[in-house]
């Protein structure tokens, strides 16, 4: 890597001198930040991503693939690297961008934020995904946990799925709870409802009718945009009947049924009646997802909720990048460039930059479950070796502009934070192109919460697909698809009614975090097997594993000195003591897992580094 | 890879951009719709092909006189079938 190194640290200064003018000079705006974002997409895809694609990997257009060795029509079929990319970037990108950057700029100001996003893709993120893609296409296919149960030692597999477990639950418990947030503003539950009514019905066009898929689109994506600005406008009939409902709700305890600590402002919060009310729609909403057929609800709602985040996000990033020139109190940065080491946090919590911020961001910057789904989804498709980097890399890259676009609609928003942060600074860029800001934050609400719900309904299919492979042959009641999913949903109660939100996105970010410094290590380990330079993800392994590591322990305290210490004994607190014991234990299981991946993967190296590899043979090139 | 004699060539300037936008498009919206359709296809195929000629992977079938029968008709998907029941999955194959 010695070879070339140097434009990568002009990229990296180039970066930095950008950033320290944007903040010390008073320049914090979104054309600012969308030019830091250019230069961090193209250097490091031209002068990094490029460089190890060619020298250290050695992509060769002239080697068969997976995809063209093994084409069966189904799991094995070349594909166009264009429609790949779009493929890949659909499957990586969901809220994770968007919550991590909205969070971490409420927590530690923009700057922090910028950055890590920034450095974290160009070292790490696309290293990870795209090398994840590389070891499968250069091992028949496999899958990440198969390779690692090969190179490194069995026993990681079952980490690995130990890990994906966990991973689902704290992504459905962190995302279940912003869902019932969401749903709980009157003007937002319309949107979601006929969503779901016109998943049901575009399925039925398409399998059952046999429609056309342009007319079932019009129909359907349209329906759901209209009742999205008509059930979001203020003072309409329809936001007044959500209202009334949730009064009627709140009704027999109109002070909360339990009071939960706000880890960032270190406030009791009531938690409302109207609130579990809407988490347990959500859940209904997911349970269809995840127990009928796919084509009959969770393909067709996840189809109509592609177009609308997309038109919402394409439009949103065209006004942020206008909003200087034709409006720039829009695009004026309003939140502190940094509120210091130690950021937002409750009395008796520490929230740490390092390493707190780098699992709060965990997608846009790096993430493990991209190495997941490329390993086993895009790997199999992939037709020529040269399309590895545009479509592994260049998603990544991409995922990192939403991350970015997220942060620029917190950062331009003065008060409040989170998702209403995020919908009022998304209104502000979509009125930049003549959308008031009476439909455009509706808009950006209804988009926000469809992203976090169609995860969620495909987190809870997958999650009961897991319990049955873990425990149907053991207890077969498991294997009862009603069963295992409302078993999913009580656990995600459970994680939700702790009511410590941050604690509980951050424990996902460690989960995510993890897997990427366990893909990254399977990297490294082939790297090393096959002779070559281990250090482009040597490296950012090191840095992710002990940041992760580390950020799992300060959770523990924080849930430790400010949930279950100060709870334990009091009356109306027991689900929060029970929730947050419930995430010390996950991230106790999370860290000794680590531990043994570390202690598998070192001993792993040390058997590579001392005899020749034992790798599976490189396919002959096609012609 | 040289492109085969069945794909349309390539267009240039602002055509080309808008095929590229076209696939990039479907790749997001129906990609992944497209690739289910046919696995479940493809899944009930190979079922209905391990009941019938389950003996080409050591299962033991009875009536050979259907599978004889149907033998003509199995013969082109044989070499995908057998590698797709025989590879190795986990956990995370459900899950592309």
């Amino acid at each position: 890597m010695s070879n070339g190194a140097t434009p990568v640290y002009i990229l990296v200064g180039a970066v930095l001198v950008l950033s320290a003018i944007m903040a010390a000079a008073g320049l914090g705006n979104t054309l600012m930040a969308i030019i830091v974002g250019a230069v961090v997409v193209w250097g490091g895809y031209k002068l990094y991503a490029t460089q190890i694609d060619r020298k250290v990997i050695q992509s060769d257009a002239r080697r068969a693939t997976p995809a063209r060795m093994y084409m069966d029509g189904v799991d094995f079929v070349p594909t166009s690297r264009n429609v790949l990319y779009g493929y890949h970037f659909k499957s990586i990108a969901a809220a994770g961008p968007i919550v991590g950057a909205i969070t971490a700029g409420a927590v530690w100001g923009w700057l922090p934020a910028l950055l890590w996003l920034a450095l974290g893709v160009v070292f790490m993120g696309w290293a990870s995904d795209y090398s994840a893609i590389v070891v499968s296409v250069r091992n028949d296919g496999n899958s990440m946990s198969a390779t690692a149960h090969r190179l490194i030692a069995p026993r990681t597999r079952m980490i690995l799925f130990v890990f994906i477990f966990f991973y689902l639950l704290l992504v459905a418990g962190a995302f279940g709870n912003i869902i019932a947030g969401e749903l709980t503003k009157p003007t937002v539950p319309l949107g979601i409802i006929v969503l779901a009514i016109m998943g049901v019905v575009a399925g039925q066009m398409l399998y059952r009718m046999k429609l056309d898929l342009v007319l079932t689109t019009v129909v359907t994506v349209g329906l759901t945009l209209v009742a999205i600005v008509v059930g979001g406008l203020p003072g309409s009939p329809v936001a007044a009947l959500f209202n009334g409902l949730n009064g009627a709700v709140d009704g027999p305890a109109p002070q909360g049924v339990f009071q939960v600590l706000n880890p960032l402002t270190g406030k009791m919060d009531p938690v409302k009646l109207s609130f579990l009310f809407w988490l347990v729609g959500g859940f209904v909403f997911c349970y269809f997802g995840a127990v009928l057929p796919i084509w009959r609800y969770a393909q067709p709602v996840n189809y109509i909720g592609f177009w609308i985040t997309a038109l919402t996000i394409v439009l949103g990033g065209l006004g942020a990048a206008l909003a200087v020139f034709l409006n720039p109190k829009v695009g004026t940065f309003a939140i502190p460039a940094f509120k210091g080491f130690m950021g937002q946090a409750a009395a008796g919590a520490i929230q740490p930059l390092w390493p707190m911020l780098f699992v709060t961001i965990a997608c846009g910057a790096i993430s493990g479950w991209h190495a997941l789904i490329g390993s086993v989804g895009t790997a199999r498709q992939i037709e020529s070796e040269r399309d590895m980097l545009p479509v592994g890399g260049g998603a990544m890259f991409s995922e990192f502009t939403l991350g970015l676009l997220s942060l620029l609609a917190i950062a331009t928003v003065a008060q409040g934070s989170g998702a209403p942060a995020f919908a009022k600074g998304m209104a502000g860029f979509l009125s930049v192109l003549a959308i008031p800001p009476e439909a455009g934050e509706p808009l950006a609400s209804a988009a926000f919460v469809i992203i976090v719900i169609t995860v969620v309904q495909l987190v809870f299919r997958v999650m009961r697909v897991v319990l049955v492979e873990a425990l149907g042959d053991r207890a077969p009641i498991f294997r009862n698809i009603h069963f295992n999913t409302l078993v999913s949903m009580l656990l995600t109660f459970l994680l939700v009614a702790s009511g410590t939100w941050i604690y509980l996105w951050q424990l996902f970010g460690g989960a995510n975090q993890l897997m990427a410094a366990l893909s990254l290590l399977l990297v490294t380990v082939w790297l090393v097997s096959t002779r070559r330079n281990p250090y482009y993800a040597g490296l950012p392994f090191a840095f992710m594993y002990l940041t992760t590591i580390a950020a799992l322990l300060v959770t523990i305290y924080n849930l430790y000195a400010t949930v279950i210490v100060p709870s334990l004994g009091q009356a109306g607190r027991e689900f929060a003591v029970a929730g947050a014991g419930a995430m010390v234990l996950v991230a106790l299981l999370l860290v000794v897992a680590a531990l043994f991946i570390g202690y598998d993967g070192w001993q792993a190296l040390q058997r590579y580094q001392e005899r020749p590899p034992r790798v599976a043979q490189a396919p002959a090139p096609s012609q | 890879m040289p492109e085969s004699e069945d794909q349309p060539a390539k267009r240039s300037g602002l055509l080309g951009l808008l095929d590229t936008l076209r696939e990039v498009m479907y790749g997001m919206a129906s990609h992944d719709m497209t690739r289910h359709a046919i696995r479940t296809r493809a899944s009930m195929e190979h079922l209905f092909i391990l009941i019938t000629m389950g003996d080409l992977l050591g299962v033991p079938i009875l009536p050979p006189y259907y599978s004889l029968r149907l033998l003509p008709y199995v013969v082109p998907q044989i070499s995908t079938w057998k590698r797709r029941m025989l590879r190795e999955k986990d956990l995370t194959d459900a899950m592309s």
